[in-house]
């Protein structure tokens, strides 16, 4: 039941030197091969994508032109398709070979942000290009951390002490920073997360990991008069959602009211009150699985859910078949990225997490988003169909 | 590249992998868990609370029931007003938004906050903030519509009394429920916000005048916008009630006591039913500034003006009777034949009772019967109550109802007190003296009645004996105007009293009109029969009391007046006794002419039809 569990457990444990043996041999140059293709990943994806495409439609039924997000949407999947497939071709050798000038690159974006960025909700996290939209590079910083982190922790033995960690944690914590400044501290988060499943999955040891999160712990009060009011109210209405239920309490409360209505089976899809009227703000984006909850029901909700964790399960299994550590560091990262939005999305949505504007990949409307989780996902598609060549 | 990887390194990759999908599965169950809990569990009351979302359901105020005076003539009606208000599940910043409110209202912000603090058991009613806004207020909402989510105007009727604060204490004025109020029994039903009577007919009979709200469903968005009406259901207007006021006497006694200017109150009753002509408390104050919500400036000024015209004084506040109470003691003398008409006194200006010495106010000589109450005769009702005694005189008292409360519906009323024996030793720790019985028979000692108590004693020796239950209720209508409802409380009781006993007592109290110290109410065409009283008291001068019936031979209304600090009944209290009594009996008053205007409270003789 666990995906990917018996292989992953066969490779460790039964055939690590026959794994290593086959990773010896000279990689065969002559690119993916296609016919190699996960295809319950791409179907999976495919559904997911269809899944959002028709949840937006109801969420955005009572803006005034909801065309406007729909046609938005199928340009982003266009573009988001070019860049799975492009992803796919290229492979993640290539990119990760190109880790210095994705990371300056990146780092680029994140300072032009603070300098020419749109100001939006209170935040200046968006570039602005004219007629493709607005671009959000801290959604490119996503893929590029798992990219450049992979690559800087391939080849080297792991870190076994707090101090030899410091320069993975100057790795990510430069465009933590970048990024937190902007606001945006739910990407933050996702950054932090990444880094630490791939440190994880890198074979750092445990207590190095327990150290770095007792010193995480340790620096909470000290973050905590960096946070805006704003982060700190969610914090607190968290912990107790009846200190403001006008204010930052109100869309927790909207929300889980949304979820819960929907019961069963649900109101039906464009029939939920919550949805229609309005009652729940950012319901296309960061609040998109209330509509799922309130219109589709438990039923729905749950066939979301699965959809994610057959499409995690894929990614896993990519994982631990990958044909090197590199493309293994690469897949968990997509993996642990995936994993901690759609925990942290739904579980802000029923009231088990604070609220943090974080999109659930391939519903949420936003087309950085979407084109990062593309890139994402043909990084993995790349990665499966090297497995496959060399396990044949 | 992946040369450069030692062979070592990987050795547990498999396994961690394989945590990672246990915790991926872990979340994911925990997530659908919760979901369960939400969808499942917990669906119905989430599902109740989306429809609550959208749904409002906006009360619109029911008028009360008019007010009519027993000629017809509306006291107290109704008037559309502006209501500023706020619906809490929409005042989404409340920081920005209610700072501007507080200034266009003139209010603090923490009285707005508060209010909306009280107002939150229920988020989908109106928070009412400030009612009858005037129109300058109003138009800076509105202006201001878009900075004020949340923000409403709704037109509610609002109490207008058109008399000003004629026959306020009778009528009575309106507030919010109170906490307190909304815990008691009696006011089951009622929620916080709504407007009761909160003193007079106002408040006793508030649940015939309340009417039913109508009420309003509407769905509306996140917003509070309103997209559609899905259901309506109308308000039931409260009835209205025909009162047994007559304007025109309660307006004599007002003007009669703004004359006098001194703390007073009148009543006025109809000797045969009971019926209240006149109710007249002063100073008085303006119910219109309760209508809406009285402001705290108002009611600063109000509860702190040290002759409080909140006070009934004619039913909440009991006076020592002085000499008026020289009714009780000559109607008991000859109730237990220790005087007759025949009986003769001689005063020598002071009465002698072992080594006591009771003054008069100067020696009258040999007096009979009628004149020793004509005169007012102090040693010859000392003499009275020596001889009759302290026992006599309290069941007499008590017959004639003094001492209890009257059972007006009024919302509040004061007993008096009729001391005897008993009492006296229970409360002095002595036995009573035949010196207590002297002191009694003027009125003084521990004696306290009130003036709704007094006129309606007059109106039992008017009436032959009959103790009537005064009411201010007449009527209820129904829709078309008709009576629905007739008040006619059944007699308190009656006294029993030997008919020559009886007109002995009424031809002493005509002497006191026609030849005594009651000669300044006397009416042109009609003749009355009352008593004067001078009540000492040791806080100033004397109050001043005039009791009296009219026609003396065919009495149909009855008045008691009195006077704080009037000094002499006679002169101070007869003269607006006078103008009631001419009111009531619609004698045209010539020499009237030359009285100065009433001071009255502002508006007070508006609305006459």
């Amino acid at each position: 039941m666990t995906p990917g569990g018996p292989r992953a457990g066969a490779e460790g444990r039964g055939a690590p030197r026959a794994v290593s043996t086959l990773a010896l041999a000279p990689p065969v140059r002559d690119g993916p091969r296609w016919r190699d293709l996960d295809l319950v990943l791409v179907a999976t994806t495919a559904a997911l994508i269809a899944f959002g495409f028709v949840v937006l439609a109801s969420a955005t039924a009572g803006a005034g032109d909801p065309r406007t997000y729909l046609r938005a949407r199928a340009l982003h999947l266009g573009l988001g398709v070019v860049a799975l497939a492009l992803t796919a071709r290229v492979g993640y050798h290539r990119l990760c070979a190109l880790w210095r000038w994705l990371y300056l690159l990146t780092l680029a974006l994140l300072v032009a942000v603070m300098v020419v960025g749109d100001v939006r909700l209170g935040a200046q996290r968006w570039i602005n290009l004219g007629p493709l939209g607005a671009f959000q590079p801290s959604e490119l910083a996503k893929v590029t951390l798992i990219l450049t982190l992979a690559r800087h922790l391939d080849g080297r033995r792991p870190p076994e002490t707090l101090w030899g960690v410091a320069p993975y944690l100057l790795h990510v914590g430069i465009l933590v920073l970048l990024i937190v400044q902007q606001p945006d501290m739910g990407t933050g988060m996702v950054l932090v997360a990444i880094a630490a499943g791939m440190l994880f999955l890198a074979g750092v040891r445990l207590r190095v990991l327990a150290g770095l999160a007792g010193l995480g712990l340790m620096g909470f009060p000290f973050l905590w008069s960096f946070l805006h009011d704003y982060q700190r109210r969610r914090l607190l209405v968290f912990l107790n959602p009846d200190i403001d239920p006008l204010g930052a309490g109100y869309a927790l409360n909207q929300a889980k009211i949304a979820v819960g209505s929907g019961q069963l089976w649900g109101k039906g899809l464009f029939a939920g009150t919550q949805n229609l009227l309005r009652f729940i703000p950012e319901q296309h984006t960061d609040f998109i699985f209330t509509v799922v909850g309130e219109e589709l029901g438990f039923v729905g909700a749950a066939v979301l859910l699965a959809l994610f964790l057959v499409w995690l399960w894929r990614a896993l299994a990519i994982a631990a078949a990958a044909p090197d550590r590199l493309g293994r560091l690469v897949a968990g990262g997509v993996a642990v990225m995936v994993l901690f939005h759609v925990v942290v999305n739904v579980g802000m949505t029923v009231g088990l997490m604070p609220i943090t504007g974080i999109p659930l990949p391939f519903l949420s409307y936003g087309g950085s988003a979407l084109l990062s989780l593309c890139t994402a996902t043909g990084l993995l598609l790349n990665i499966g169909m090297g497995r496959r060549r060399l396990l044949r | 590249m992946a040369v450069r990887r030692p062979p070592e390194v990987d050795e547990d990759a498999g396994l961690r992998l394989v945590a990672l999908g246990v915790v991926t599965v872990l979340l994911f169950v925990v997530l659908l868990g919760r979901l369960w809990q939400l969808q499942i569990i917990h669906g119905q009351e989430y599902l109740q609370q989306s429809e609550e979302n959208r749904l409002r359901d906006l009360r619109i105020p029911a008028p009360r029931g008019v007010l009519y005076d027993r000629r017809g003539r509306a006291l107290v009606s109704n008037r559309a007003a502006f209501t500023i208000s706020v619906l809490s599940m929409e005042l989404r910043d409340p920081d920005r938004v209610l700072p501007r409110l507080a200034q266009i209202l003139g209010m603090s912000e923490a009285e707005i906050r508060e209010r909306l603090r009280q107002g939150r058991s229920r988020p989908f009613e109106p928070v009412r903030l400030r009612r009858d806004a005037p129109p300058a207020v109003v138009a800076m909402v509105e202006e201001n519509r878009l900075d004020l989510p949340g923000v409403i105007v709704e037109v509610e009727p609002v109490r207008h009394y058109l008399g000003g604060g004629l026959a306020a204490h009778a009528i009575g004025y309106l507030g919010e429920i109170s906490q307190a109020e909304l815990a008691q029994p009696a006011w089951r039903g009622y929620r916080m916000g709504d407007l009761i009577g909160k003193a007079g007919v106002e408040r006793v009979y508030d649940r015939i005048l309340r009417g039913r709200d109508g009420r309003l469903r509407v769905e509306v968005d996140s917003r509070g916008r309103a997209l559609r009406v899905l259901r309506r259901e109308p308000w039931i207007p409260g009835r209205s009630m025909v009162l047994t006021i007559d304007r025109d006497v309660q307006e004599a006694a007002e003007a009669g006591l703004a004359q006098e200017g001194k703390p007073g109150a009148v009543v006025a009753l109809d000797v045969a039913t009971g019926e209240v002509l006149a109710l007249a408390s002063f100073p008085a104050f303006d119910p219109n500034l309760f209508a809406a919500g009285i402001s705290a400036r108002d009611w600063q000024r109000i509860s702190r003006d040290p002759a409080h015209p909140l006070l009934n004084r004619a039913v909440d506040t009991a006076y020592e009777p002085g000499s008026v109470f020289k009714v009780v003691t000559a109607a008991a003398a000859l109730a237990r034949g220790t005087a007759t008409r025949a009986t003769r006194i001689r005063c020598p200006g002071a009465f002698r009772l072992g080594g006591w010495v009771w003054r008069d106010l100067r020696a009258h000589g040999t007096v009979d019967f009628t004149t020793g109450v004509a005169l007012s005769c102090n040693v010859f009702f000392y003499t009275l109550g020596h001889r009759t005694g302290g026992e006599a005189m309290s069941q007499m008292a008590r017959a004639l109802g003094l001492g209890e409360r009257t059972e007006i519906d009024l919302p509040s009323e004061t007993a008096g007190l009729i001391p005897d024996d008993a009492w006296k030793r229970r409360h002095v720790g002595e036995p009573w003296f035949p010196g207590d019985s002297v002191n009694m028979s003027i009125g003084q000692g521990w004696v306290n009645v009130t003036a709704v108590q007094v006129a309606r004693m007059m109106a039992a020796i008017a009436n032959g004996g009959t103790l009537v239950r005064p009411h201010l209720a007449r009527e209820v209508l129904g829709s078309d105007g008709t009576a629905v409802q007739r008040f006619r409380p059944a007699p308190a009781g009656r006294v029993e009293m030997a008919p020559e006993a009886l007109a002995t007592l009424r031809d002493s109290l005509r002497a006191v009109v026609e030849r005594g110290t009651g000669r300044r109410v006397r009416l042109p065409s009609v003749s009355a029969a009352g008593k004067t009283g001078s009540a000492e008291n040791p806080r100033g001068k004397p109050h001043a009391w005039f009791a009296v019936y009219a026609p003396a031979d065919r009495p149909t209304v009855a008045v008691a007046v009195v006077i704080e600090h009037g000094f002499r009944g006679g002169l101070a209290a007869a003269p607006i006794a006078r103008r009631v009594l001419a009111a009531a009996l619609r004698i045209p008053l010539p020499d009237e002419e030359a009285a100065p205007a009433p001071r009255l409270p502002a508006g007070a003789r508006g609305g006459r039809p």
